[in-house]
């Protein structure tokens, strides 16, 4: 029996549409009107102990409402939902017993106390038996140097500090499974690889099966093998994070303004490029954040340098950005068939 | 000028759209008006007058503070003290407004509100439903300039407890004392007559009687001609006092700040 | 429905783990505590010095001397301490709800009322309760109050009803911020009802005392209870009720808190 086993899941929730204007408010105290939204339409997969998996997809696109089912907030409208061959929703102090939860931004520690009693509180909680909790400790202060932290207030620590604190909590208890919510957020880079290594021998040496939301690519290339990619409550790829690498790691948006409005301007590059390197060569043009024309290139196919060296020679190019592809994009990709 | 007057009526309109806030208000009004009532029928029995004061006069008087004491609120200790908890106080320093005269401006949109939205129900409900009379006199003509004098006063209290909030961690006792002194001290729970004699002397010299027994007793004891007078002016020495006082600490607190850092 | 795993003395050795650090991190803020302590005499005290200030012209109020208002008035005080103290972080459930900060409390395995009850233990309260306590003692010496154990069992009972009919009241309307943006107008309506319990109830006829008896019972707050003790023989058969209406509010509070605990789906998508 897989850790996580989801089948035909689904979430609805219904929302009231407000009507507009003084009269509209007026109207809505008397006979509402609803449209149901589908948060997470039909949503299947299983996850295995000890698994790593990016659960990545634009905001809007049911992430979080999935989460919360996982974790017992929300009761599924339909489908299978077992967890450690339990419902979560039915079960919450049970399933809390075996579970871990981060959030990137928001503690859960006590924020008066020093850090070590928010732990001693936690052993507590979670009938954590003193060796387990010793053997955690160290391995921590091993890590990370954690003791140094110990006696210092929670509202003191900066946010690195904290996340590392965060971490050490939820995984003081053994849990099976620990979800990630932005673990890196807002953080430098170098506490970001410090987490990162972190995560990965948790998972190595535990066995801890690790479910990672977040917007932060480097964490998923870093931590993940397996990645589920949803949006509008649907998944639109479940597999090996290779595939989706090859997508985005060669891809890139090269952004350039040229001295106009770029809608009078893309399909003048659009035109160019065309007749420059010829059709199907991986190169699209958008208009989408005006003032820049976008093009995004896949690399595999046509690089980068050449590109830019024809735009800047066919067109009065004022301002160039090269960005890596966006989370958004992606998505995108995936759902315009990139992956058949 | 202009533009705290722009100030007052941005704060009016927040206060339209805190409508709730005001219905709850008045419904609470309206409970603790009953039992007023029906703790002042108590207390009178059978006496038709206490301390030289009819039930009706102590009613109305009872009704009316409380009323007042809605209208009254400003909640510029607590915003003032969130601002300077949030460090928002800094951005003011570099406008180029008279701090103490923008709180004041900030507040009387809620005040103006108040006073349309509570004080005309609420006498309606005394003269129609309490069949309560109230009588008209010449001191009436006092009775604007006391009210708002009386506010002025009342935003003084509370921004010099929101100021407090520059040196502690929490205002909250130094606001519950404020509080509770202004209430029981004030007559606004009770008129002041029916404090033993010696209190009375007292209480009458402090600024706290001038928020309310001074306008209250406007409506409620029309005889009582020159002593009206009197306490028409301890009210404004009073205010005029306190608003130089909480402009004298409200300099050493950011003189403080400036130089200690946000 | 799931199983507990934690016995009622676990919860409770739990509970004094964390009030026990949080305490000693709140008592560094020591000009803080003394401050908030004055502010909490004298908010506390507010209406009895009212009523002293009335009893300077009168003798007494609907048959009640001023030595028995201070016993209802001490009464009153010990009944709201619980809510005082132990249930002060439902001020702040408001802005948790609001910010998302709510959410944490669903991932531990305790009950989600422990759990968001014990992030604070509010200290000024101790004040009103060993002024109320205080009070109790001395008015009763004053009324020659004779206390046997069977009494003071009686006392303990309707204290600790009276204080779940406050705590519920309170909670409940708390709560409405599972639904509401604006709810703080309604919990401070709640909070400011308090202030009618040290009131003699016999003062109120009609649509007053129906209010105060059956819609909002902060008539069981203080005046039911104490009249067991000081006037024995009037006690009609709505006082026995006493111990039933604190625990059947307090269940009903505890639904209104499931179902808002249900329907929270936290911020975001």
């Amino acid at each position: 029996m897989s850790l996580i086993h989801i089948e035909d899941l689904s979430k609805h929730f219904r929302v009231l549409n407000r009507r507009e204007g003084l009269g509209g408010a007026f109207r809505d105290l008397f006979s509402r009107d609803y449209r149901t939204v589908r948060a997470v339409d039909g949503v299947s997969f299983d996850i295995e102990p000890g698994e790593i998996v990016g659960y990545i997809g634009p905001n809007g696109a049911g992430k979080s409402t999935t989460i919360k089912m996982m974790t017992g907030i929300l009761k599924p409208t339909g489908g299978t939902l077992l967890v450690n061959e339990k419902a979560p929703y039915d079960n919450r102090i049970h399933q809390a017993m075996v579970m871990g939860v981060i959030f990137g931004q928001r503690t859960q520690l006590w924020w008066d106390l020093p850090v070590i009693e928010s732990f001693r509180i936690l052993k507590e909680i979670y009938k954590v038996d003193r060796r387990t909790y010793d053997e955690h400790m160290a391995m921590f202060d091993e890590l990370v140097g954690l003791s140094a932290l110990y006696p210092r207030q929670v509202r003191t620590l900066s946010l690195g500090q904290r996340m590392l604190c965060d971490i050490t909590a939820s995984f003081l208890h053994n849990p099976r499974v620990v979800f990630l919510d932005e673990p890196t957020i807002g953080l430098d880079v170098s506490i970001k690889a410090k987490i990162r290594s972190v995560i990965e021998e948790l998972n190595r040496t535990r066995d801890t099966t690790i479910i990672l939301t977040t917007h932060d690519l480097g964490d998923v290339e870093a931590l993940c093998r397996r990645i589920i990619i949803i949006d509008e409550g649907k998944i639109l790829y479940d597999g090996g994070i290779d595939k989706v690498t090859a997508l985005f790691g060669t891809y890139r948006t090269l952004k350039v303004q040229i001295d106009e409005s770029c809608e009078t301007k893309v399909d003048a590059v659009r035109a160019s490029l065309d007749r420059r390197f010829g059709p199907d060569r991986g190169i699209t043009v958008a208009c989408r954040e005006a003032p820049w024309t976008n093009i995004t290139i896949d690399q595999d196919r046509t690089p980068l340098s050449d590109v830019l060296t024809h735009v800047m020679g066919a067109f009065a190019v004022s301002d160039v950005r090269i960005v890596e592809i966006s989370m958004e994009n992606v998505v995108r990709r995936v759902y315009d068939g990139a992956l058949e | 000028m202009r533009s705290y007057l722009a100030v007052v009526r941005g704060s009016t309109m927040m206060g339209m759209v805190y409508r709730f806030g005001f219905l709850a208000a008045t419904v609470g009004n309206v409970v603790y008006l009953g039992v007023a009532y029906y703790l002042w029928k108590s207390v009178y029995g059978d006496a038709t007058t206490i301390r030289g004061l009819t039930f009706d006069q102590t009613f109305l008087y009872v009704a009316l503070g409380s009323t007042l004491f809605i209208v009254l609120k400003t909640y510029v200790d607590w915003n003032l003290y969130s601002e300077i908890r949030e460090g928002i106080v800094a951005i003011y320093l570099v406008r180029p407004i008279d701090f103490q005269l923008y709180m004041l401006a900030s507040c009387t949109g809620f005040f103006l509100l108040s006073v349309a939205t509570l004080v005309v129900p609420t006498i309606l409900l005394m003269v129609f439903v309490f069949q309560v009379s109230i009588p008209l006199s010449a001191p009436l003509a006092l009775l604007p300039f006391s009210l708002v004098f009386a506010f002025v006063l009342t935003f003084c209290f509370d921004y010099g407890v929101g100021l407090s909030g520059f040196y502690t961690e929490s205002i909250w006792g130094i606001s519950t004392v404020k509080d509770t002194l202004v209430l029981v001290l004030s007559g606004a729970l009770i008129p002041l007559q029916f404090f033993p004699d010696t209190i009375r002397d007292i209480l009458r010299w402090l600024p706290f009687q001038a928020v309310y027994y001074t306008p209250l007793s406007l409506v409620t004891l029309p005889d009582e001609g020159w002593q009206h007078v009197t306490r028409f002016g301890v009210q404004v020495g009073w205010m005029v006092v306190l608003l130089a006082a909480t402009r004298v600490l409200y300099g050493r607190a950011v003189k403080v700040l400036r130089i200690a850092g946000g | 429905m799931s199983v507990a795993i934690r016995s009622p003395a676990e919860y409770l050795r739990l509970y004094f783990l964390i009030e026990g650090q949080y305490i000693k991190a709140r008592l560094h803020y020591r000009a803080d505590f003394m401050i908030s302590s004055v502010g909490m005499l004298f908010s506390s005290l507010a209406t009895l010095g009212v009523f002293a200030v009335l009893f300077s012209t009168i003798d007494e109020l609907a048959g009640w001397s001023f030595m028995e208002m201070v016993f209802i008035y001490a009464f009153y005080m010990v009944a709201i301490s619980p809510m005082q103290i132990l249930f002060d972080q439902f001020w702040f459930l408001r802005f948790d709800v609001r910010q998302g900060t709510f959410l944490k409390y669903y991932f531990r395995p305790l009950n989600m009322m422990f759990y968001y009850v014990s992030e604070r233990f509010d200290l000024k309260g101790l004040t009103q309760l060993v002024l109320g306590v205080g009070l109790l003692v001395y008015s009763s010496l004053r009324l020659e109050l004779g206390w046997t154990p069977g009494r003071l069992a009686i006392l303990f009972v309707t204290l600790l009803s009276a204080s779940l009919v406050q705590i519920s009241l309170v909670v409940a309307a708390a709560c409405s911020a599972f639904w509401f943006i604006n709810s703080w107008p309604v919990l401070s309506l709640a909070w400011k009802m308090r202030e009618f319990a040290p009131y003699p109830m016999t003062i109120f006829s009609g649509l007053m005392r129906i209010t105060f008896t059956y819609i909002l019972p902060i008539g069981f707050v203080a005046f039911f209870p104490s009249q067991l003790f000081l006037r024995p023989e009037t006690v009609s058969g709505v006082v026995w009720a006493a111990p039933f209406v604190g625990i059947g509010l307090f269940a009903v509070t505890y639904l209104v808190w499931s179902r808002g605990v249900d329907a929270y789906t936290g911020t975001g998508s």
